[in-house]
């Protein structure tokens, strides 16, 4: 009787689950190189009671549960902001910067240069070319970075910017400030860099927006069925518990 | 549920948004003026469930976790320090820099501001100074009975004394440049000043060192794109009102949870 409540109830908890994931794609509409979530959800089968046992045999019961929560790795889109120090990533590459805890991988390509010269993503972390930290001297100016992550200045080649890859992406986690870790990255191979731009957050507002009603909804529909369960469940005892019926 | 929370920091972080974009705008028409752009960061993310975690004894692992993000916060305003317009006035003190360098200015505290705005004037002293009256570092004086001032691409300030035949010069403009020109504090009145993020300032002659050069009768306009402004400005709207929608579908569910009998 009450496993009506309880299928509705997991699936209430995950729905709310859900909304947080859409609330957090929104709250991360502009900023740049976010990578929006999808969440996943599956079925959990309850354990029958031992079958044939009894004639009619219990019937399935799937709960639902969470599963995964999918990066969605497509292509934010690239706006021109002219600066020198600005980097977009076309392609499944993603900049390696030196993290306190080790590595970790970004898309976000706003990049500043420090007081000691050297180049940092927004939170400080030196982000790093084939040969470590990139150093600019105070001389050096007109900083261009070529399509293959090139750096050259007035006073000639700096490296090449490091470009990582991952084969499953699923696996990389995300540590907060636009950063990811994982662990074995690969050489991007086919990922052009674009000086003077910078990849958007890939969230587009009319498909979260669609998520949340329909989250919302279904969450209403649960929330009414419980109600009804509960009624049905009044009635009988009401009817059952009736002398004179 | 976490999601009021976090479309709250959406509508923080939009806020906040708006608040740069309209300063930008404000100070369309300001000389020297360099852009400002918010960036964002996402907040931690809480993991429900751990990718790589085993699964069964078979060493089946879980491939992708599930991960809830807490949203989002401004980070960063960094400054856009491209070169501005240069707009012609005609006006024998006023300045320009075309390339990396800031005028330097002696703040009334002591401390020395660095500025693009080179529309200089001469204070009764015959002093070299700013629109507010504060000296130029290094500072040069200008005689009364000089005419025909010349500023030439590398800062040396020449004059022609009384009846003259020949200039003489008054003095040797310097400029600085910095490691991080981004990392400045703005102290308002079109100021910078130095600090830990910025490094300390190379002082040099214009012209050398990358410090761009100096064009007479000619101002700095401000790097601010019009069209660039509005664009932000609309999407920063729609993003607000966005994750103020994402407010009131949370209420709703909340409110349906309270229902529940």
């Amino acid at each position: 009787m009450e496993n009506a409540q309880l299928i509705s109830l997991s699936r209430q908890i995950a729905l709310q689950r859900q909304m947080d994931v859409v609330a957090n794609n929104l709250a991360n509409i502009n900023t740049t190189g976010f990578k929006g979530e999808t969440i996943l959800f599956e079925d959990y089968l309850m354990p029958g009671a031992a079958d044939e046992a009894f004639l009619d045999g219990d019937r399935d019961l799937h709960f639902v549960q969470d599963w995964g929560t999918m990066h969605n790795m497509e292509s934010g889109g690239i706006q021109q902001t002219g600066n020198q120090l600005d980097v977009a990533l076309e392609g499944t590459g993603f900049l390696v910067v030196q993290g306190p805890n080790g590595e970790a991988y970004t898309k976000n390509g706003s990049l500043q240069i420090d007081a000691t010269g050297t180049l940092v993503d927004i939170g400080g972390n030196p982000v790093l070319s084939d040969l470590g930290p990139i150093t600019f001297e105070p001389s050096e100016t007109s900083i261009t970075i070529g399509k293959n992550g090139a750096i050259f200045t007035n006073e000639g080649a700096k490296g090449h910017l490091r470009l990582a890859e991952f084969a499953n992406v699923g696996e990389l986690q995300k540590a907060g400030d636009n950063l990811f870790t994982g662990t074995n990255p690969q050489p991007a191979v086919a990922t052009t860099v674009v000086q003077g731009a910078i990849e958007h957050s890939n969230v587009t507002g009319v498909t979260e927006i669609a998520t949340m009603i329909r989250v919302q909804r279904a969450y209403q529909t649960l929330a009414t069925i419980v109600q009804q369960q509960e009624d049905v469940r009044r009635t009988a005892i009401n009817r059952l518990g009736d002398l004179n019926a | 549920m976490k999601a009021l929370y976090i479309a709250s920091t959406g509508m923080a972080a939009q806020e906040r948004n708006v608040e740069v974009i309209s300063n930008n705008i404000a100070n369309m028409r300001t000389t020297g003026f360099k852009r400002q752009r918010v960036e964002f960061q996402d907040l931690l993310y809480q993991a429900y469930r751990r990718a790589g975690a085993q699964t069964s004894d078979q060493a089946t692992q879980v491939p992708v976790g599930v991960e809830v993000g807490s949203g989002v916060r401004a980070a960063a305003t960094p400054r856009i320090m491209s070169q501005g317009n240069i707009d012609q006035t005609e006006k024998e003190l006023d300045l320009a820099i075309r390339g990396e360098g800031f005028f330097m200015v002696k703040l009334p505290d002591g401390r020395t501001g660095y500025t693009r705005d080179g529309s200089f004037e001469r204070d009764s002293t015959g002093l070299l100074v700013n629109v507010n009256g504060y000296q130029i570092q290094p500072g040069i004086t200008i005689p009364d009975n000089a005419n025909s001032i010349s500023i030439s691409a590398d800062g040396l300030v020449q004059a022609f004394i009384g009846t003259d035949t020949a200039p003489t010069q008054l003095g040797q403009l310097q400029l600085a440049r910095f490691v991080n020109k981004a990392g400045l504090e703005s102290v308002g009145d079109n100021n910078y000043i130095e600090t830990a993020g910025s490094g300390a300032p190379q002082v040099g002659l214009p012209n050398g060192d990358g410090m761009g050069n100096l064009l007479q009768g000619y101002l700095e306009g401000s790097n601010v794109n019009p069209v660039t402004e509005i664009a932000d400005l609309i999407a920063a709207q729609r993003a607000y009102e966005m994750n103020a929608r994402v407010i009131t579908g949370a209420d709703e569910m909340l409110q349906a949870t309270s229902q529940m009998r």
